[in-house]
């Protein structure tokens, strides 16, 4: 062929395309055939498997309702890498390259399937030549570039950069436990990167081997151009000294170790980490945008409860075993075990994955005895991890595949409460809820006993109908120190002249904690209690100071029938404040941090109404490393706040202290959440921090700033 | 079968604030609140352990005296490993004293013929300490009172008991059956009844008995068949314990002052 005068435009369409099996004898097409028919089929036996696996969960029709929406959200989420960027710029743009080069590397292999298999020989159409075919060669250049581009950065992160997150040692087991040894993992992901990008590779050194081939072909050489990468090499080949024949071997050998080695990592899918392509689409599907802040309610008469084996999973939380990543965005999010607890979510779940790989992939399952998941052999959870966890959501809410950690551990606790193995303190505490209706074990009587300290009465919402129905929670009602933030609130009310009340006597512990504990019995009867309460009372809707009552109110009672509208203080506060029914004077100066609670933050995405009324007190917000949906848990949620921490281990409330103290300057650590004023009222104290940080309820800062001697409408209408 | 039976009472606790009953001889229903006894927490579990760890059958039976808000009880014994739970009542029946009551768990072991009987060592409210004994001297069967460890196995002719005395010590005994023991706190760590396990001991049934069933005459039981009887109940008077307060200096000159008022005094 004339090198000087080459142009497609002499050219056919029909010669502007590729060669696939040329050179080959019809036995090696067969036996190309052969082998690419035995990776599907191995393909298709392990996704079999895979599925008869989470079949071998238990039902959870809910998880597949309106699955319309469902696809459209997973396919957003998946097509715009949402979740994996989150935290992590770097692996989330990697991701996407290699996504998106593996993605349109896979379509461009099928639509050359679509027409040598499919169209052509059935229906004698043929479409992969001309300037669809340029086109499609530019496309999967370019796929193939941001291919290797985003393993090179995988790997270069997994190499030498090695973010702590991919740190595979766990705080649940000992060195020499059987399962402690988590190279098998390490050298699985090595193994995927290189297979992955030697795929990548070979491919352009197969391109380039072909177009030194067939150099002289009329139409290879001159379009050339349209695969850039791989002209490249073939020029480096050429330059090389490279002939047209010895390219054409090398070309023999390369399509197949190329051919031979993308159906062995099709083949593979199913039973390698390279199964999350289907797994986190599945388990992104079936998401449940609620799932920590609603947990599951048990079936009425159940003859069992909780998670006592690994087939009393549903088979989406056997999805979500699969689904991980081992990305360990929830791992470095625990405050558990960033205090040093034997508890990793990422743990947690692998080994409960270990235990599903093992005993429910196989053709027969083994009897009750092999399915047991507490304990501490391999693919087991001890007690200790569970009772580690603060449920504060932390891992549900970063997890980019939609693991559901805090119902799975939750759903296990409820089968350790159902034997009574937990904390003597716990049990202690739950029977004093039982029996009294508080955690405090105060008299039902003296509940509304701190109202009697305020120079007005508070209206009893069981004999009078209010327009705000206060719901105040345990700790404001008992604790010595939250009382007096109780009557702050209740001052602010009075003078914005809200019409509000309290139950009194008739309100018990709203149980948001206690079902987080596990003890689902006593939460329903607490709820039942709560509910009928709030039944017989009339009232526009609730309020509380309190998020953990907020939480389960807002979206746990509905499961029992009781829906109202319940908005946390913040919230009034601000629309108080909009409706010109208080002002807030910037009457302070201090330099400030906000804390989000975890039950108002991450669970109810109130981040913006406390920030917002902590300005206007005048006050500096600075906010630490850690804030809004990342915010760092006290330590007292999931019942913690009732067990003793370990001794001589610092505890998650004294971690985010010294986060805060790291501000320079800073006076104020401010909450709105009374467990947390309890929590970090004492972390200050121990980590040496008072008399330089004071912790504040917000209440506390708003009272002295607020006027609220307006004229109000009513006054405007007299 | 061996049949081990767990005598309970429903003790009652007081209010922080509480009132004495217009009569005088108890304090306001108002101001009580129930729950089961702290020692029969732990003369059950000691029962259920001796069922767990036995390979024939073992029939655990709770009795109580009491009327039907008695029920409760039962049901928390049900709801952690009790079989059978019992309760008699009869109007006449109120104002029992201890023996009395152990007249009528008398008559319930006659007609039950346990192979043991676990009582609590004493009751948190009235605190006799003398229910287990009387009942064991009804009977006519050795008693062992204040047991803190107990080797016994289902169907045992003989049982090994430790008893706590006072200063310290222990004393071991070994009693043929049956055989009364009442049970001391701590001999085991009694187990957490889920609410789940409470709300289904609900629906389970509670054996009622009378004095006809159990051949008492009614002059037996109550104030008519007891050796004792409450005639008062009082609030002792406030002691004279007060906060001094103000700053070091204060309190200190003000402790000065009161011991010079004493010793003149």
């Amino acid at each position: 062929m004339n090198e000087a005068n080459p142009g497609s435009a002499t050219l056919a369409p029909e010669q502007i395309t590729r060669v696939l099996f040329e050179g080959f004898a019809p036995a090696a097409v067969a036996l190309f055939y052969a082998i690419a028919w035995a990776a599907i089929a191995a393909f298709a036996w392990g996704c079999y498997v895979q599925v008869r696996k989470y079949r071998r969960g238990q039902p959870d029709p809910a998880s597949l309702d309106h699955l319309g929406r469902r696809l459209l959200r997973m396919a957003a989420t998946v097509l715009s890498h949402r979740t994996v960027a989150r935290r992590d710029a770097t692996a989330g743009g990697a991701h996407r390259l290699i996504f998106y080069g593996f993605a349109l590397l896979f379509l461009g292999t099928s639509i050359i399937t679509l027409q040598v298999d499919v169209s052509e020989p059935l229906l004698g159409f043929k479409f992969w030549y001309g300037d669809f075919y340029l086109v499609f060669s530019l496309v999967l250049d370019l796929a193939g570039v941001a291919l290797i581009a985003g393993l090179i950065v995988m790997m270069v992160r997994r190499g030498w950069i090695r973010p702590p997150r991919l740190d595979y040692a766990r705080p649940d087991r000992q060195p020499g436990d059987p399962d402690y040894d988590r190279s098998g993992y390490r050298r699985e992901d090595w193994a995927f990167l290189w297979t992955l990008i030697t795929i990548g590779v070979t491919g352009y050194l197969l391109e380039a081997a072909r177009l030194v081939w067939l150099q002289d072909r009329p139409g290879v050489w001159s379009t050339r151009l349209w695969s850039p990468v791989g002209a490249v090499v073939a020029e480096a080949m050429r330059g090389g000294g490279l002939s047209g024949a010895a390219a054409g071997s090398l070309r023999d050998a390369l399509w197949w170790f190329h051919g031979i080695l993308a159906l062995a990592f099709v083949a593979l899918v199913p039973r390698t980490k390279v199964k999350h392509i289907f797994t986190a689409m599945g388990s992104l599907a079936v998401r449940d945008p609620l799932a920590a802040q609603r947990l599951p309610k048990l079936a009425p008469q159940a003859a069992q409860v909780g998670y006592a084996r690994i087939t009393d999973l549903t088979w989406k939380h056997l999805l979500n075993l699969d689904a991980c990543t081992k990305c360990g965005r929830c791992h470095e999010a625990c405050p558990a075990r960033a205090a040093g607890a034997p508890l990793s979510p990422r743990d947690l779940i692998l080994s409960l994955r270990e235990h599903s790989n093992r005993s429910l992939e196989r053709n027969l399952i083994a009897g009750d005895a092999d399915l047991g998941i507490h304990g501490g052999q391999t693919g087991q959870v001890s007690q200790e991890t569970l009772w580690s966890c603060r449920t504060c959501m932390a891992c549900v809410e970063i997890c980019p595949v939609a693991v559901e950690h805090v119902p799975v551990i939750v759903q296990m606790r409820r089968k350790l409460v159902e034997a009574g193995e937990m904390d003597p303190l716990l049990q202690k505490t739950l029977q004093t809820i039982h029996k009294s209706g508080n955690s405090f074990g105060e008299s039902r009587r003296k509940r509304g006993a701190w109202t009697k300290a305020l120079p007005f009465p508070v209206k009893d919402a069981r004999k009078e109908p209010v327009e705000v129905l206060w719901f105040v929670g345990d700790y404001a009602s008992f604790d010595p120190r939250n009382q007096k933030v109780s009557q702050a609130f209740a001052r602010l009310l009075q003078g914005a002249g809200v019409d509000f009340g309290i139950l009194y006597d008739a309100e018990s512990n709203a149980g948001n904690d206690v079902r987080r504990v596990g003890e689902e019995g006593l939460y329903e009867h607490l709820a039942e209690s709560n509910i009928a309460a709030l039944a017989s009372a009339r009232f526009g809707r609730i309020v509380t100071t309190d998020p953990h009552s907020l939480n389960t109110i807002r979206n746990e009672y509905p499961q029992f029938g009781g829906a109202w509208q319940i908005v946390h203080y913040t919230t009034l506060l601000l629309e108080l404040v909009r409706q010109g029914r208080i002002r807030i004077e910037p009457r302070l100066a201090s330099r400030a941090t906000y804390h989000d609670p975890c039950h108002l933050g991450r669970f109810n995405k109130e981040y913006d109404a406390p920030r917002e009324l902590l300005r206007a007190t005048g006050c500096e917000l600075i906010e630490m490393p850690r804030s809004r949906d990342n915010s760092f848990c006290c330590g007292a949620g999931g019942g913690r706040i009732w067990m003793p921490d370990p001794v001589g281990k610092e505890k998650p409330a004294q971690i985010r202290i010294r986060e805060a103290a790291r501000i320079e300057a800073l006076e104020l650590f401010v909450v709105a959440c009374p467990k947390d004023l309890t929590m970090f009222e004492d972390a200050v104290k121990t980590t040496g921090n008072e008399g330089r940080i004071a912790v504040r309820e917000l209440l506390e800062l708003l009272e002295p700033c607020v006027t609220c001697d307006l004229a109000r409408p009513e006054d405007a209408i007299a | 079968m061996t049949k081990l039976l767990v005598p309970v009472k429903r003790v009652a606790a007081v209010e922080e604030d509480f009132r004495i009953r217009d009569d005088g001889r108890d304090v306001d229903p108002d101001d009580l609140n129930y729950d089961l006894n702290e020692w029969d927490g732990f003369s059950l579990e000691q029962a259920v352990l001796i069922k767990e760890a036995a390979s024939a059958e073992v029939q655990v039976v709770v009795a109580t005296v009491g009327p039907q808000e008695c029920d409760e009880v039962l049901r928390a014994c049900l709801a952690r490993g009790a079989d059978r739970a019992l309760r008699v009542w009869d109007d006449a029946m109120v104002g029992s004293d201890p023996i009395a009551i152990a007249r009528v768990l008398a008559a319930v072991a006659r007609r039950e013929k346990p192979d043991l009987v676990l009582a609590g060592a004493q009751s948190s409210d009235h605190g006799h300490a003398t229910t287990g004994i009387a009942l064991a001297a009804l009977l006519d069967w050795p008693h062992v009172a204040v047991v803190t460890a107990l080797k016994y196995g289902a169907g045992d002719a003989r049982a090994t008991a430790t008893r706590e005395l006072e200063a310290g010590m222990l004393q071991e005994v070994e009693t043929t059956c049956p055989a009364v023991l009442t049970i001391q706190l701590g001999i085991n760590k009694p187990r957490y009844a889920s609410l789940r396990a409470i709300k289904q001991a609900a629906a389970r049934p509670i054996e009622v008995l009378g004095l006809a069933e159990l051949e008492l005459p009614g002059a037996q039981v109550g104030e008519a068949g007891s050796a004792s009887r409450v005639r008062r109940m009082a609030i002792p008077e406030k002691g004279r314990a007060r906060m001094i307060e103000g700053s070091a200096q204060q309190k200190a000159a003000r402790l000065a002052q009161i011991i010079r008022e004493y010793k003149a005094a």
